[in-house]
């Protein structure tokens, strides 16, 4: 017999004024290859996009490029492992794709999640806070929260930055 | 290296339109990769046959083809057309999953043919067993409860490899089980990025719906996608509701039957041994429920 626990325990007030962020790291560059493509050794095969390869993964997945620089490692046997993020209104979402040999979609994981209150991810200076993050040097955020009850927002950003990264796909990496 | 140490894996993907966090606890690196993989499965897999924007769902194949002919579906579809109809009858249609038209006509659901017209969850019949027909054209959508039911899924599976603790999130509605208790916020109502709480949860399920992400503007009002089946209207307040109950489908199914009868819906609580929170705009908490027996009933 389990006897329910479910009592309501209020923060104070002074957690509700604080802004919040929810900010998750699940895998590293590394363990996303591993988790993806396991036993396999992987090549980096950055790819920088010319201006006319953006237009053209624009027109085709109807969806912006927001660099001109992929992340990109080949893998062993055929396949491709990328690394990409995308940026909402309050998430930002770093994420891995792994590519079969034929440019299908082997498998998708969030390796880090972002959910913040208000614009402070639309500034350059608090996105640049994450650049050269790595394990190794976890963010100082509110790591007491690890579970929350309610609605997340949609994933139609990583649905979009898949439809990119198969358009990049055929633009940039299916003949290399 | 001993073999006995605790070990927490944590994975996320992008699934059922929402984000899927499965965390696991057990003793080998290998058989936690092996069964958190498993369990992702089983979930892919119920989002490829509830699915309201795919095709080729069991959801759409009904939507398109269930009133012209009886349908055969998947077992686990049916298990969530049977519980459906349950949650249906048991809240005298305040539960409806047949409210798919009113949804895609505010577009919360991609437009889909033509309306549905005022069909209702008592024009489904559920034939013998996988078997299905709609007396009428019907729009279905399962919405939360697929979430929940993909949730109880992964939990099982996580059980049957020998996982010994963990939690399955699915955009909100979660489980948890093992030994330990873990804490769980709960979003505030009219400001969801921040917590306005947390509950402590052992061996159970918890689902919160509230309007705070969905609401929109239509034709100067405001509308959401949480619709009480009896009046086919859309809630308004910027309230909240979190359901704990044996297992994530009914705690979803749950909250909707909360938003729409606040107080007058503990008899249907205590039905399901369920627990429910009612946080108001202000985040603060207006009603706790909790069902006098035991909370041990599986459904």
């Amino acid at each position: 017999m389990t006897k329910s626990e479910f009592a309501f325990i209020a923060l104070p007030i002074s957690a509700l004024v604080a802004p919040s962020t929810f900010a998750v790291q699940y895998l590293t560059v590394d363990q996303a290859q591993r988790a993806i493509f396991p036993g396999k050794s992987l090549t980096a095969a950055p790819a920088k996009l010319a201006p006319a390869q953006r237009k053209a993964i624009e027109q085709a997945s109807g969806v912006r490029v927001l660099h001109d620089e992929q992340q990109v490692w080949r893998v062993s046997g055929g396949g491709w492992f990328i690394v990409d993020e995308v940026v909402g209104k309050h998430e930002f979402i770093t994420y891995a794709v792994g590519l079969n040999a034929n440019g299908s979609v082997k498998q998708i994981e969030v390796m880090d999640y972002r959910e913040t209150y208000g614009g402070e991810i639309r500034n350059e200076n608090w996105r640049a806070q994450f650049v050269g993050k790595t394990s190794q040097s976890p963010l100082k955020l509110d790591r007491d929260i690890k579970n929350i009850s309610g609605a997340t927002l949609s994933c139609r950003h990583i649905t979009d930055g898949v439809k990119r990264l198969l358009a990049f796909y055929e633009i940039a990496l299916k003949r290399s | 290296m001993r073999t006995n140490r605790q070990i927490e894996i944590r994975r996320c993907r992008p699934l059922l339109g929402t984000f899927v966090e499965i965390q696991a606890i057990g003793t080998n690196a290998a058989d936690l990769e092996a069964a958190v993989e498993a369990a992702f499965l089983a979930i892919a897999q119920v989002h490829r046959l509830m699915s309201f924007h795919d095709p080729e769902s069991d959801v759409s194949r009904m939507n398109r083809d269930a009133c012209h002919k009886r349908l055969r579906v998947h077992e686990w579809t049916w298990r969530v057309l049977k519980s459906a109809q349950e949650f249906s009858r048991n809240t005298d249609g305040i539960f409806d999953i047949t409210m798919a038209g009113q949804l895609m006509k505010w577009d919360y659901l991609p437009r889909y043919g033509a309306d549905s017209g005022a069909g209702s969850w008592r024009d489904i019949i559920l034939e013998a067993t996988n078997h299905v027909r709609f007396r009428r054209l019907l729009l279905i959508d399962f919405g939360g409860i697929a979430k929940g039911f993909a949730v109880d899924r992964a939990v099982e599976i996580l059980k049957r490899n020998r996982v010994s603790a963990g939690i399955v999130n699915a955009g909100g509605d979660l489980r948890v089980f093992g030994s330990a208790s873990q804490l769980v916020h709960v979003r505030h109502p009219a400001q969801p990025r921040r917590a306005a709480g947390a509950v402590r949860l052992r061996q159970r399920a918890i689902a919160t719906s509230g309007i705070y992400f969905a609401r929109t503007k239509e034709r100067g009002g405001y509308v959401s996608p949480m619709l009480d089946g009896r009046s086919r209207r859309a809630a308004r307040d910027l309230i909240s509701v979190t359901v704990a109950a044996a297992n994530c489908m009914t705690a979803d199914a749950l909250t909707k039957v909360v938003f729409a009868l606040r107080r007058q819906a503990a008899p249907m609580l205590a039905r399901y041994s369920a627990d429910a929170l009612l946080l108001e705009r202000n985040g603060g908490p207006s009603w706790i429920f909790h069902p006098r027996c035991d909370t041990s009933r599986q459904t």
